[in-house]
């Protein structure tokens, strides 16, 4: 039996309890049932078959193989909400609530009018960069038809053949609808292999209570007045720091590196290059991101104290694991300007609909500089080995397409990457405009077949240089010797 | 047929040979099974470590590409360091805790059942949620490990969030696991003969000595169980390291750990096999793993034989 039991109830052992899931955990029971009978039959046998261990021995062989083979087959039942005669599209995504509830009605939306497809939507562990959950199960041949994939990784899956390229499909057609850098993602050697999703851009939340309390002017950040200088900034933050009675921060003005503060942040905002196509390196050792690790990673974190500025940041703001939304540090007023993006406005009403924020630009080195920030986003693929690939592009039109985008970007405050919806005012309450604003001159981060790896190198010489363990400079040229190395085996990138 | 050979060399009788051919077919879902699914993926890592392979595609023959690339890879230095320094400390210490754990559980008390309920259940908690518990007990601004050091005048420690102390805190961490080992070593402490201690009690033998001259040379085969197994175990250790560096949660930390500290052997494998899709390069660390085990593993086999005590010899 353990060879059936493996091979068939894998799945559900290996899943996580959600509702979503049930259908397998029907197909376990089926099969403890068959086990039953199993054991009855192998009983039955003995008792008929006195003293002929080996016939009877076979027979359960035979009976275990039988029983094995039965029911493993699924009879794809319309989904409640689907039409009759649809064929099922599996659908994953390692999405979690707000934005899972909103997809869902995104699903429901298509199944409501699709007369051949009917999408069936399940949650599964993942993230940016941890594929685990897919990649084995499309090796096992029980992958999804479509899959929710972050863009800055679609040339790195696809380059692995991991994707399906969406040629036959006539995706390229497509290319007019999205946003040119989201559409850019989506190749990898100029073929298509995801359709974009959703986008986002970073810039420089304010707590103008915590600045009003420290006697400072928070219109001095206000947006009218351009991007603010990394010096104005660190004025007002040293005016904001806190300690308690043995010496602890209680709160933090800025920490450069916090939430999206990422490397990539300040590269951009320094104007640093993290890509020669022409050479086909990686670049994190040029001098201009070697410079925005030394001001907003080692000379800020020294000026607070590497130590003092670890254990507030483990404290308050952790990353192993990070805490709770409702605990973020921004929105309990324990730092006072963080660098976030457009999602963190869904909080405000939900958990602290009181607190007096302002958004700005993200800060320049110099009064006058043109401001940088960088987009990220989502997209859907269909991976390799997909059983109903011509039903999930059809639901993928529709998800990543003009209706599917226009729910999302309502729902959760996320921003479209479809370039009519973003000329569309009614999607954009509040600040999010300014966020639609940002997006024309946004950056987006190199798509590299090893962009996991470059992203986690990036990274690790991010934390040394807060950490005062490795100077910027060696940090940043061990990350592209790294990366470079990993790189080569796919150059050149051209198509 | 493979089981000629073994008929010949074990002399088996005509009734043996007929029970072994009405065995072999029962069993053979197991067997099935365990070549399947255990000798097979065996063999065939070890022929992905010569290559380069996504996981996907054709597997392209790479020689001993993977095997180098290791020597120069720091990832791969620093992830052994971390793992060694981490099974260095855990398996000692648990071995100390789990025998003290038995110890206890082996009083002669009445409530004893409850105490060895007590002990023991921290030890079916799964991982993950201890984990979870831990990161809790270790804030430095309001954990309560931090809280009770402070009381008594040690300096607070920013247990997870710095690279000094991180790995002891997972050593830590293992500590609440020694139930299931403490049990087997009762099992050990059981089978102490009684008379023994009866008539080093009359020589005027106390408990330490007791401890020292009689339990201890006789739990020594039980000790060496648990030293191998508790090193195998130790340096595949994952899981903590994977939920308290965010694991699969989006947008926590990309390095594992502060300074890669929790960047234990296996973790950076299966980072290699599942997020940058090397499955080569993972499949060629787990064999060197696999070889370090067994070295470490013979060498304590070799060492036990100048400590471990067997009552038969």
């Amino acid at each position: 039996m353990l060879v059936c039991v493996l091979a068939h109830c894998g799945g559900a052992i290996g899943a996580p309890r959600r509702r979503a899931l049930a259908p397998d955990s029907l197909t376990a029971d089926r099969e403890e049932g068959a086990g039953s009978t199993v054991i009855a039959t192998e009983e039955k046998a003995m008792t008929v078959l006195p003293g002929r261990g080996l016939k009877a021995s076979l027979i359960s062989l035979v009976v275990v193989a039988t029983a094995c083979s039965s029911g493993g087959g699924q009879s794809a039942a319309p989904l409640p909400g689907c039409n009759s005669g649809t064929t099922q599209v599996l659908f994953w995504t390692s999405h979690t609530p707000p934005d899972t509830d909103s997809m869902k009605h995104m699903v429901d939306a298509f199944n409501k009018q699709s007369t051949t497809s009917c999408v069936k939507m399940v949650a599964v562990p993942g993230s940016e960069t941890d594929i685990a959950k897919l990649t084995t199960a499309v090796r096992g041949g029980t992958g999804p038809d479509v899959y929710e994939l972050d863009r800055f990784t679609v040339a790195e899956r696809a380059a692995a053949g991991v994707l399906t390229d969406l040629t036959p499909f006539g995706a390229a057609s497509e290319s007019a609808n999205y946003l040119d850098f989201a559409w850019q993602e989506a190749l990898f050697k100029g073929k298509p292999y995801a359709l974009p999703f959703d986008t986002d851009a970073r810039a420089l939340f304010y707590n103008k209570d915590l600045m009003q309390a420290a006697g400072v002017d928070p219109t001095a950040l206000d947006i009218s007045k351009g991007a603010p200088t990394i010096d104005l900034v660190r004025t007002i933050a040293n005016k904001l720091n806190k300690k308690d009675s043995s010496g602890k921060y209680t709160t933090v003005g800025f920490v450069p590196a916090l939430s999206q503060g990422w490397h990539y942040t300040w590269g951009f905002a320094y104007g640093g290059s993290f890509f020669n196509a022409s050479t086909c390196k990686v670049t994190p050792d040029d001098p201009k991101i070697v410079q925005a690790f030394k001001d907003m990673f080692w000379d800020w974190s020294g000026a607070l104290g590497v130590d003092a500025l670890q254990t507030f940041i483990s404290t308050y703001a952790p990353t192993t694991p990070p805490l709770p939304t409702e605990q973020d540090a921004f929105l309990t007023g324990h730092v006072g300007m963080v660098i976030t993006g457009p999602w963190v406005l869904s909080w405000f009403p939900q958990y602290q609909p009181n607190l007096h924020y302002g958004i700005t630009y993200i800060p320049v080195q110099h009064q006058g500089d043109q401001s940088a920030t960088w987009a990220g986003g989502w997209s859907v693929v269909i991976p390799k080995g997909a059983k109903n690939s011509k039903g999930g592009y059809e639901f993928m039109k529709y998800f990543a397409g003009e209706p599917g985008q226009r729910v999302y970007t309502k729902e959760t405050q996320h921003m479209p990457t479809w370039k009519t919806l973003l000329t569309d005012s009614t999607l954009y309450q509040g600040d999010l405009k300014i966020f639609v604003q940002l997006l024309p001159t946004a950056h987006s981060r190199p798509a590299l077949p090893v962009g996991s790896l470059y992203w986690d190198q990036l990274s690790t010489a991010q934390d040394a240089a807060i950490r005062h363990s490795k100077d910027p400079a060696t940090a940043l040229k061990d990350a592209a010797t790294a990366t470079n190395d990993k790189l080569q085996q796919y150059c050149p990138l051209a198509a | 047929m493979i089981a000629a050979p073994l008929l010949r060399r074990f002399r088996l009788s005509l009734e043996d040979r007929r029970n072994l051919r009405t065995a072999l077919p029962f069993i053979a879902p197991w067997i099935l099974g365990f070549l399947a699914f255990t000798v097979y993926p065996i063999v065939y890592s070890l022929y992905l470590s010569f290559t380069h392979y996504t996981g996907f595609g054709d597997a392209t023959a790479a020689g001993f590409d993977n095997y180098q690339h290791m020597v120069k890879d720091p990832l791969f230095w620093q992830s052994l360091s971390n793992t060694l320094y981490y099974a260095g400390l855990a398996v000692p210490i648990g071995l100390v805790v789990a025998i003290a754990l038995a110890l206890m559980m082996n009083q002669n008390v009445r409530e004893v059942a409850i105490y060895r309920a007590a002990f023991y259940l921290p030890s079916i908690i799964p991982l993950f949620a201890l984990t979870f518990i831990f990161i809790v007990l270790l804030n430095p601004g309001f954990g309560l490990v931090d809280f009770l050091l402070e009381r008594v005048g040690i300096p607070a420690v920013n247990w997870l969030g710095d690279a000094r102390w991180t790995r002891i805190s997972v050593v830590l961490l293992a500590q609440l696991g020694a139930g299931g080992p403490a049990l087997i070593f009762l099992a050990a402490l059981r089978a102490v003969p009684a008379e023994l201690y009866e008539s080093a009690l009359l020589d005027g033998a106390g408990a330490l000595r007791r401890f020292y001259k009689i339990t201890l040379p006789l739990i020594t085969p039980v000790i060496l169980f648990d030293l191998i197994y508790g090193t195998i175990l130790g340096i595949q250790i994952f899981t903590p390291a994977y939920v308290l560096t965010g694991g699969t949660s989006g947008g926590g930390a990309y390095t594992a750990g502060p300074e890669n500290s929790l960047l234990f052997f296996v973790y950076y494998l299966y980072k290699n096999a599942f997020q940058y899709s090397d499955m080569g390069y993972a499949s060629a660390l787990a064999w060197v793993l696999f070889v370090i085990s067994v070295l470490l593993a013979l060498a304590i086999m070799r060492w036990s034989r100048y400590w471990v005590h067997y009552e038969a010899s």
